[in-house]
């Protein structure tokens, strides 16, 4: 399948540990809370130090697989490729994280940034109005259209509730998220 | 419930590839109680509503009806894909199903997804004669969830069928207790001034509509799983789930608004076909239509499942518990509706009023009680020619396209979030290659309110010849509803793709719901040879005429088209 925008790999704004945004008033919203701070989450890593490499396919709309196993420490490789028919996210978060995170991916559809089954690239740049576009550069989330592969490097640190999710309006509560186990 | 179903698997063997189902099924008189009033009515298996069908996509099944009742039965299947003598239509897919006989019904599950079964006989169904289908997929869910339950709702009256319809036959407003009152008139006079409100009465006496027609019968106690709302049908859930909640409603007449206060909700399937999840706070479901949606619990405590009817005349009401016998607040129902302007505008007689009067252009039909209108020009049966494009519905303030601006029926969530509206409905995997329709046919959604018909294209069923298709067409239906009642059009055998804009991903469905004052398109792939029902599935307006035999021409078995099958009374609802 050809794309028009060829092979893009969108990392992505949003609840994002790092980000100045998530401190901000506009996505305080109530999930602030210390227990989302980096140390938690982990950061991302560096290609020299991964571990091992994780292929996660996304479908409409679920992963596979369903589940990750990692240990505190371990770095991994992500290799991410769609092969559903519509536009998914891959995110590494907390579940609070990711429910906020959703309420920006709600207005990403809304402003015709996610169609569907294609991203808007121009939508994507459009000022937000507080500064920030839609098309922010984050390291433990990609957008991928269908047909589209990508990957994320992340580093784990202590055992933590996270998930890797979907928050394309609507997957994550239909079912597309996956845990991620501390062993 | 499940007991009393007779499972046989092929042979026994569980890992046969294509299995095979077996099943029975009697019709029976059964008692229904709803907590308000205790009624002889129709079941399945002793029970209404009877039980749920689980089958399975891929299984052959066998079903034998047997026919307890003193008059004739029929089921069909709403919403499968089958051979059409299975489709259980009196006089279109066979003659029926007499006393004390058992029918065999014997197809392949083409499909997966929530669907139900019910009489189309006489007004078995409205007495009680239905229950769910749950067809679990070949492959796996595309959702994630820990349980699921069917939410099968109705409008359990306390007259039956037929006396309903010799009532409404008598007196259309027989069963509309909202009816406004004098008290009414002089309190609306006084808001709005005498002049005004006299004006406002005499034009809507003159349509032999009342502003309160939304629901033709009322009086009914709403039921969900076959109990009322006393008698609370409870989901159990671990505090954590996520559980699938599979709505069907199976009234006769009624719209439901449902709402879970508290929770948001995934919806996940429309009529049975998967849709791009859609989270909402409230959506209505027409009669005949399903929804499933995905709702997720983390706190111990129990949320209350509010479904009002469209007219708010009754409210069904269940739970959903982390323990037996919990309970949530129950909401009051909202202010009823009444129908505006706006929902009469395709009622009317274009030839016969002053047009200089009207602002079509606008987009406030608010206005449009201000015109002139010739009352007495106003020909319901036969309004061809007019020019549904000059009545333009969409745009203004208009927060739903498959409602008239301004129309009173415009849906919104009582907590103010999210209402679904057929614009989000999206297909998950579209079932066609979308392609250009070879034809269109105009269908006009028409009635008498007075003289209770109602009719397509000012035809009623009776005095009608049967819409021929070809097989391999592709064919796009324009309903224009032209009276001021909402109706869920029913296609049986084919799909009916709902025109929502989005080319490929228009969603599939089985029953397309046309507002007052709208047009509505549907496509339809013509891919099942023989003969078919096409009908509103409001009871009582198809059993007084809106309904149509739908033929389809040639195909793989063309000569099976050719032979039509009389039935003693064609199409009963």
């Amino acid at each position: 399948m050809k794309h028009p925008y060829g092979k893009i790999l969108i990392p992505f704004i949003a609840m994002v540990v790092a980000s100045t945004a998530w401190a901000a008033g506009a996505h305080d919203g109530g999930h602030h809370d210390k227990k989302m701070e980096k140390p938690m989450v982990g950061q991302p890593g560096k290609a020299k130090n991964v571990d091992r490499t994780v292929a996660i396919t996304m479908m409409d709309n679920y992963f596979e697989p369903e589940s990750v196993s990692v240990k505190p420490g371990e770095t991994i490789r992500f290799t991410v490729k769609n092969e559903g028919a519509l536009v998914h996210e891959f995110n590494i978060a907390t579940a609070a994280m990711h429910e906020a995170h959703q309420e920006e991916m709600q207005m990403m559809v809304e402003h015709g940034v996610i169609k569907g089954d294609r991203i808007d690239e121009q939508a994507m740049k459009m000022d937000m109005g507080d500064g920030h576009t839609m098309s922010h550069d984050h390291a433990n989330s990609v957008l991928l259209e269908p047909g589209q592969s990508g990957e994320i490097i992340w580093k784990f640190s202590k055992p933590a509730e996270l998930e890797f999710a979907c928050n394309v309006p609507g997957h994550y509560q239909a079912g597309m998220y996956g845990d991620i186990e501390f062993k | 419930m499940m007991k009393q179903w007779i499972v046989a698997l092929a042979g026994g063997m569980l890992s046969l590839a294509a299995s095979a189902g077996e099943y029975n099924l009697t019709v029976d008189r059964v008692q229904i109680d709803t907590g308000d009033f205790v009624k002889e009515g129709i079941g399945y298996n002793g029970a209404s509503p009877g039980p749920v069908l689980r089958l399975k996509e891929g299984e052959d099944v066998t079903i034998n009806v047997t026919n307890n009742l003193d008059e004739m039965t029929s089921i069909h299947w709403h919403g499968l894909i089958l051979p059409y003598q299975q489709d259980g239509v009196p006089g279109i897919s066979y003659a029926g199903i007499k006393p004390g006989e058992t029918f065999t019904y014997q197809f392949p599950i083409v499909q997966a997804g929530t669907y139900w079964f019910h009489s189309h006989s006489g007004f078995q169904e409205p007495n009680g004669a239905y229950g769910a289908i749950v067809i679990e997929p070949k492959g796996r869910e595309p959702f994630r969830y820990d349980r699921d339950y069917v939410v099968q709702l109705t409008d359990k009256h306390p007259h039956s069928g037929d006396r309903i319809m010799r009532n409404l036959k008598m007196s259309a407003d027989y069963y509309n207790r909202q009816q406004q009152t004098v008290g009414d008139f002089f309190a609306e006079a006084d808001e709005k001034g005498f002049v005004a409100t006299l004006e406002d009465r005499l034009m809507w006496g003159d349509m032999r509509m009342m502003k309160a027609d939304i629901e033709d019968v009322q009086g009914f106690t709403a039921l969900i799983n076959g109990k009322g709302p006393e008698q609370n049908w409870t989901g159990l859930f671990e505090p954590g789930e996520r559980i699938r909640l599979r709505f069907i409603n199976s009234s006769a007449m009624t719209y439901f608004d449902i709402r879970i206060p508290g929770l948001e909700m995934t919806v996940v399937q429309a009529d049975g076909n998967n849709v791009q999840p859609v989270n909402v706070d409230e959506f209505r479901i027409g009669v005949a239509e399903t929804y499933d949606v995905i709702v997720r619990i983390k706190d111990e405590k129990a949320y209350t499942i509010f479904a009002e009817s469209m007219g708010r005349s009754g409210f069904g009401r269940a739970t959903l518990a982390p323990k037996p016998g919990m309970t949530a607040a129950v909401p009051e129902m909202r202010e009823a509706p009444l129908l505006t302007m706006a929902d009469m505008a395709g009622h009317m007689d274009h030839g016969g009023m002053d047009h200089g009067g009207m602002d079509h252009g606008g987009a406030d039909q608010s206005d449009m009680g201000k015109a002139i209108m010739d009352h007495g020009s106003m020909n319901h049966g036969d309004m061809a020619g007019m020019d549904h494009s000059a009545m333009s519905m969409s745009g203004g303030d208009a927060s739903d396209p498959f409602y008239a601006a301004g129309s009173g029926l415009m849906p919104k969530a009582a907590n103010g979030g999210k209402f679904l509206s057929y614009a989000d409905l999206k297909a998950q995997n579209p079932l066609y290659e979308h392609r250009e329709a070879t034809r269109e046919i105009e269908m006009r959604l028409t009635g008498n309110m007075e003289r209770y018909e109602w009719s397509i294209n000012g035809v009623k069923y009776e005095d009608a010849d049967p819409v021929v298709l070809q097989y391999g067409e592709r064919v796009r239906f324009k309903f224009v509803n032209e009276t001021m009642m909402t109706h869920p059009m029913h296609l049986h055998g084919m799909w009916s793709i709902l025109d929502v804009g989005e080319g490929k991903w228009n969603p599939v469905k089985h029953v397309i719901s046309v507002s007052p004052a709208t047009t509505v398109y549907m496509e339809t792939e013509v891919d099942a040879p023989g003969q078919w029902a096409f009908h509103c599935h409001l009871s009582y307006h198809a059993a007084s005429g809106m309904f149509r035999k739908i033929v389809v021409e040639g195909g793989p078995d063309s000569e099976v088209a050719e032979r039509t099958q009389k039935g003693q009374q064609g199409g009963e609802s």
